[in-house]
C-alpha cells in the first residue's frame, strides 16, 4: 500500500507544480517620480509576474533619454505555488522641460503572453538653472563627507545576514574577524560558529552626486562545509539604486574568517542614484544549501528509500550589510547650458579630417572622451551653430578599461559635417562639460579644431544654365552642379500611375493559367492512370513480335531461305516504324513512308524493291547476299530514326 | 470594312491622319508654351503649365521631369522632388532623371537616393512583359502536357515522329517549369520592391513628425522637405510613415504627397 501511496503523491505534486507554473502573466507598471526638474532622472520600473522577458527596451521618446536600465528576477515558492516576478528598472534623463509621454507598447514573454504596457508621462519643470553660461565660475557645493569603508555605516541590517535556520540566527551576534588583516564584520550563529552564509557590500564612498557612478564590490561568503547550490545573482533591494550588470562568472578564492575557511564569490560594479536624498543601500540573494541529510530508519524498500534520503533544500534570501548612501542633488548655479549628467575626471580630444574637401563633401569629426566616471551620461561634445556647416547626427563607441564597474573607459564619437560655403573655414567651436565631484565644479572643456579648406562653389539653389545629356550611372554617382535640360516631347501620358499589378486582371490572367496548367497535369495523371497497360501491352506486344521476326531473320540466313528472310525483314521494319509513327504494321507501305519521310523512303526503296522481287518470284537471284542485307536491315533499317 | 482591307485606301486615309499624329506626339501648342515659360525663366508659370498638361492628359516621364525641372528653379523643392520620383517611378532606368532627382536632393541637403543596380535591372521590365512572360510560359508548359496526353493521335495527324514529339515536349515540360518558378520569383519579388507606399514630403522646410496621430500629439522631430518616405498606415488625416533613418512617427496628411497618385487613399493594411 505504501509503494501506492508514495506513487499518488508523485503525480499529485506533479499536477500541483504544473498547475502553478501554467499561471497566465500579469504586468505592473510606474513611473517615479512623476515630475521632475531638469537634469533629475525619473525611474520607469515595469513588472512581470510569471513571465520571462528578453531585451527588453523602452520606446525611444525625443528629449527623454534611457541612460541606466537594471533588472532582476525574483522568484518565490510559497504556499505550494511557484511564482516569478521580473522586474526591469529604466532610469530615464529629461534633457529640456515640458510633458513627455512614454507611448503604450507591447511585450512579449517567452512564454508567448502580450503584455500591454500603457502610455506613461512624465512632467519636467525647468528650474531655471540652465541659464548660466558655460564660463560660469566654479561653485561650491554641498560637501560630500570624506569615503567611509562600509564598517563605518551600519555594520549589518538588524534582520541579516540571514542565515539558516533563521531562528538560529535570532540570537547571533555579529563577530569581528581581523584574519585576513581586513575588518569583517561577520555574523553568528548560535553555536558560536561564523554564519553559514553571508554577503558583504563595499562601496568607495558613501557620499555621492544624482547620477554619479560609485564602484561597489561584493562579495558572497560560503563557509566550506556548506554544501550548496546557487542560481542567482545579488540584486539590489528597493530602487533607489541602479546597478550594472552582474558578471555571471564571479571572481572566485579562499579566505579564512574566526578560524572557518570561507569560499567568496566578489564582484565589481557600479550603482549610482537617480535622485537626492540619503537612501539605504542592501543587496540581497537567493540562497539554496543543503541543510542535512534525513536519516530515517523505517526505510521503504522501493520509495522510502528515495524520498528518505533526498536532501533537505533550504531556500533562504541572503541579505548584505546595510548602508546609507547620501546622495546630493548636483548644484544648480553655474551649470554649463550643455551639460548632459557626465560626472567624473574626464579628459576630452577632437579631431578632424579630411581637412580639404569639396562644397558638400564631409568632414568627420573625431571626439574621444576618457578617464573614470558615468559613461552613461557621457554625450558627444557640443557644436556651436554655424552657418557655414551642416551637422549630423553624431555616432559614438564605447570601449570599457580596467574592472567590471565600467567607471573607466574611452567613448569616441564620429560626427559628419558639411560645409555650405568655400574658402578656409574654421569648424564650428566644440565644447564639453562635466561635473568633477572631487574639486565639486562644473568644468567645460573647450576643443581646439583645425580650420577646413573647403574648395568648389557653394551650390545655387536654381541652375539657369541647363547642361547636355550624360550617362546615367555617372551622373546618379557624382552629380554636377547643373540640372539638365528639359524633354521636348510629351512621352506616352497614362491617366492613372497605379501599377497593373494592382489590377485584379493581372493576377486573375496569371492565376487562370496557372489553374489551367494544374488542370492539364491532373487531367495528364489521371489519363495515365487510367491506359497504361494497354500502351504498355501493345510495346510488349510489338517488341516482341520484333523480335520474332529477327529470329527469323537469323534462321533464314541461316537456311539461306531468301523468301522467309524478307517476309521476316519486311514485317520487322514494319513493326518498327509503326511503332515510331503509332500505326499499324501493315499499314506502313513505301507511299506511307515517302508521304511522311521522303529521305527514309530513298534508304528504304532498294530494300522494298528486293523483298517484292523475292517474296513474289518465290526464289532469290544467284548473287544475292543474305548475310549483307541482314547486315543492313539490322544496322540502318531497324535502329531507331533520326528526328 | 473591305474599304481598310485595300493597300492604297489605307495608305491614303493615313496620310490624313498624319497631321493628328504629329500634333499628339510632340509638337504641341501647350507644351511649347510650358517650355516657352521656362527657357524664359518663368518657372512658376511653367510649372503651372506643365502641371495643367499632366492633369489633361495623364502623367508621363518626359512631362513629370519637365515639371520637376521647373519646381525645382522655382525654389519648390518638395514639388520638385515629388516629381522627379514620380518621372523616376516611370522610367527608372533614365539616367537623366536620377541625375537631376540627385542634384536637387543635394540641393536640398538630403542624402543620395539612386537605385542600385539590381533594383534597376527589377524595374526595368515593364509589368505587362511580366505578365506576357509569365503567360507564354504557363501556357508552353499547358500545351506540352496537353500535347504528352495526345502524342500519338498529333504524331499521326502531323506525320512528325512520335519519339521526337514526345522528346520536344518533355524539353518544353523540363525547361519551362523551372524559368517560369523563377520567373515568378522575380516577379513577386519585384511586385514586394514596388509596391511599397511611398510620398514626398511637401510642407516647407519640414513636416512635424508626432508621436500619434493627433494635433496635439508631442513632437518627436521633423523631416525636411523633399524627403522621400515611406507610409506604413493611416489615421483620418495623419499617415504613419517610416524615414529613411528608420524613424517611425505621424505626419500630417498635408504635408506629404504621394509618389503614386492616390496611393494614399488605400489603407497600407488593405
Amino acid at each position: 500500500m505504501k509503494p501506492l501511496l508514495s506513487a499518488w503523491v508523485v503525480v499529485a505534486l506533479f499536477a500541483f507544480n504544473t498547475t502553478s507554473c501554467l499561471a497566465a502573466a500579469t504586468l505592473t507598471q510606474k513611473i517615479d517620480p512623476p515630475e521632475v526638474n531638469v537634469g533629475d532622472q525619473a525611474i520607469v520600473t515595469i513588472t512581470v509576474q510569471n513571465g520571462s522577458v528578453d531585451n527588453l527596451n523602452l520606446p525611444q521618446v525625443d528629449g527623454l533619454d534611457v541612460v541606466g536600465t537594471q533588472s532582476a528576477t525574483n522568484i518565490t515558492f510559497s504556499n505550494g505555488s511557484l511564482s516569478r516576478a521580473m522586474s526591469i528598472n529604466f532610469a530615464v534623463a529629461p534633457s529640456r522641460a515640458g510633458t513627455f509621454t512614454i507611448p503604450a507598447f507591447d511585450i512579449h514573454t517567452q512564454e508567448g503572453d502580450v503584455l500591454h504596457v500603457k502610455a506613461m508621462k512624465l512632467h519636467v519643470v525647468d528650474n531655471g538653472a540652465s541659464a548660466s553660461t558655460n564660463t560660469a565660475p566654479a561653485q561650491t557645493v554641498p560637501a560630500p563627507a570624506p569615503s567611509s569603508s562600509p564598517s563605518a555605516n551600519t555594520p549589518f541590517n538588524s534582520n541579516g545576514p540571514v542565515v539558516m535556520p533563521p531562528a538560529n540566527a535570532n540570537g547571533a551576534g555579529n563577530s569581528s574577524d581581523t584574519t585576513t588583516g581586513n575588518t569583517i564584520n561577520v555574523p553568528v550563529e548560535s553555536d558560536g560558529r561564523p554564519a553559514k552564509v553571508f554577503m558583504v557590500i563595499t562601496p568607495d564612498t558613501t557620499d555621492a552626486y544624482v547620477g554619479q557612478a560609485i564602484t561597489l564590490r561584493i562579495t558572497w561568503y560560503i563557509r566550506q562545509d556548506v554544501d550548496y547550490q546557487q542560481d542567482s545573482l545579488p540584486t539590489i533591494k528597493g530602487s533607489d539604486f541602479l546597478m550594472n550588470d552582474l558578471s555571471y562568472r564571479p571572481h572566485e578564492d579562499e579566505q579564512a574568517i574566526m578560524n572557518e575557511v570561507y569560499r567568496c564569490e566578489s564582484w565589481v560594479t557600479s550603482i549610482s542614484a537617480p535622485k537626492s536624498g540619503d537612501f539605504p543601500l542592501l543587496m540581497e540573494r537567493d540562497s539554496y544549501w543543503i541543510k542535512s541529510i534525513v536519516n530515517n530508519n523505517n526505510l521503504d524498500p522501493f520509495f522510502g528509500g528515495f524520498f528518505n534520503r533526498r536532501p533537505n533544500l533550504a531556500h533562504e534570501s541572503i541579505s548584505s550589510n546595510q548602508l546609507t548612501i547620501h546622495v546630493h542633488a548636483l548644484p544648480t548655479e553655474g551649470r554649463p547650458v550643455n551639460f548632459t549628467g557626465a560626472i567624473g575626471h574626464l579628459k576630452v580630444t577632437g579631431t578632424a579630417e579630411p581637412t580639404s574637401v569639396d562644397v558638400g563633401d564631409p568632414v568627420t569629426l573625431h571626439f574621444s572622451v576618457s578617464g573614470e566616471g558615468n559613461f552613461n551620461y557621457v554625450r558627444c561634445p557640443t557644436l556651436a551653430s554655424d552657418p557655414a556647416w551642416k551637422t549630423y547626427v553624431p555616432t559614438f563607441k564605447i570601449d570599457y578599461l580596467g574592472d567590471e564597474s565600467h567607471t573607466q573607459a574611452v567613448k569616441t564619437f564620429d560626427q559628419s559635417v558639411i560645409p555650405l560655403k568655400n574658402g578656409n573655414v574654421p569648424l564650428p567651436t566644440a565644447s564639453f562639460s562635466y561635473f568633477d565631484p572631487a574639486t565639486k565644479q562644473y568644468v567645460t572643456v573647450p576643443i581646439a579644431l583645425p580650420e577646413i579648406t573647403v574648395t568648389g562653389t557653394p551650390i545655387p539653389l536654381a541652375s539657369t544654365a541647363p547642361g547636355s545629356g550624360t550617362n546615367s550611372t555617372t551622373a546618379s554617382t557624382t552629380p554636377t552642379a547643373e540640372f539638365l535640360p528639359n524633354r521636348l516631347e510629351i512621352g506616352s501620358p497614362q491617366l492613372s500611375l497605379t501599377p497593373v499589378y494592382r489590377q485584379p486582371w493581372f493576377w486573375a490572367i496569371q492565376g487562370g493559367l496557372v489553374f489551367l496548367t494544374l488542370l492539364g497535369a491532373i487531367f495528364l495523371f489521371l489519363r495515365s492512370r487510367s491506359t497504361p497497360d494497354n500502351d504498355r501491352a501493345a510495346r510488349v506486344s510489338r517488341q516482341r513480335s520484333l523480335q520474332q521476326e529477327e529470329d527469323a531473320m537469323a534462321e533464314a540466313v541461316r537456311r539461306d531461305d531468301a523468301v522467309a528472310f524478307f517476309i521476316a525483314a519486311r514485317h520487322a521494319v514494319q513493326l518498327e516504324l509503326g511503332t515510331q509513327w503509332n500505326l499499324r504494321p501493315e499499314a506502313i507501305t513505301l507511299a506511307e513512308i515517302r508521304d511522311r519521310d521522303p529521305h527514309l523512303a530513298e534508304v528504304l526503296e532498294p530494300f522494298f524493291a528486293q523483298a517484292d522481287e523475292v517474296i513474289y518470284s518465290g526464289h532469290a537471284s544467284s548473287g544475292l547476299d543474305l548475310a549483307q542485307w541482314e547486315h543492313r536491315v539490322r544496322t540502318e533499317l531497324l535502329q531507331p530514326q533520326p528526328a | 470594312m473591305n474599304f481598310f482591307l485595300h493597300p492604297l485606301r489605307c495608305l491614303i486615309f493615313s496620310l490624313f491622319l498624319f497631321p493628328f499624329l504629329l500634333h499628339a506626339d510632340g509638337s504641341d501648342s501647350d507644351l511649347d508654351a510650358a517650355n516657352r515659360a521656362y527657357t524664359s525663366g518663368n518657372y512658376d508659370e511653367s510649372a503651372k503649365l506643365f502641371q495643367q498638361i499632366i492633369d489633361t492628359r495623364g502623367f508621363s516621364a518626359p512631362l513629370c521631369f519637365d515639371l520637376a525641372n521647373a519646381e525645382v528653379k522655382a525654389g519648390h523643392t518638395g514639388a520638385a522632388l515629388l516629381n522627379y520620383e514620380r518621372a523616376r517611378y516611370l522610367a527608372p532606368t533614365d539616367g537623366d532623371i536620377d541625375h537631376n532627382l540627385q542634384l536637387a536632393r543635394k540641393q536640398a541637403r538630403l542624402d543620395p537616393n539612386s537605385y542600385r543596380w539590381w533594383q534597376i535591372a527589377l524595374l526595368s521590365i515593364n509589368w505587362m512583359v511580366w505578365l506576357v512572360i509569365m503567360a507564354a510560359c504557363l501556357l508552353l508548359i499547358f500545351l506540352a502536357i496537353i500535347g504528352t496526353s495526345y502524342a500519338p493521335a498529333i504524331s499521326s495527324a502531323t506525320k512528325i515522329p512520335l519519339r521526337l514529339l514526345k522528346n520536344i515536349f518533355r524539353t518544353i515540360l523540363f525547361a519551362g517549369i523551372p524559368l517560369s518558378l523563377l520567373m515568378g520569383y522575380v516577379e513577386l519579388s519585384t511586385v514586394g520592391f514596388n509596391d511599397r507606399i511611398q510620398g514626398v514630403i511637401v510642407a516647407p522646410k519640414e513636416a512635424t513628425l508626432r508621436l500619434s496621430p493627433f494635433d496635439s500629439s508631442d513632437s518627436i522631430g521633423t523631416i525636411p522637405e523633399g524627403e522621400l518616405v515611406t507610409v506604413e498606415d493611416r489615421h483620418n488625416d495623419y499617415l504613419r510613415i517610416e524615414a529613411r533613418d528608420h524613424h517611425f512617427g505621424w505626419i500630417a496628411q498635408k504635408d506629404i504627397e504621394p509618389v503614386i497618385a492616390g496611393s494614399f487613399d488605400v489603407k497600407p493594411s488593405d
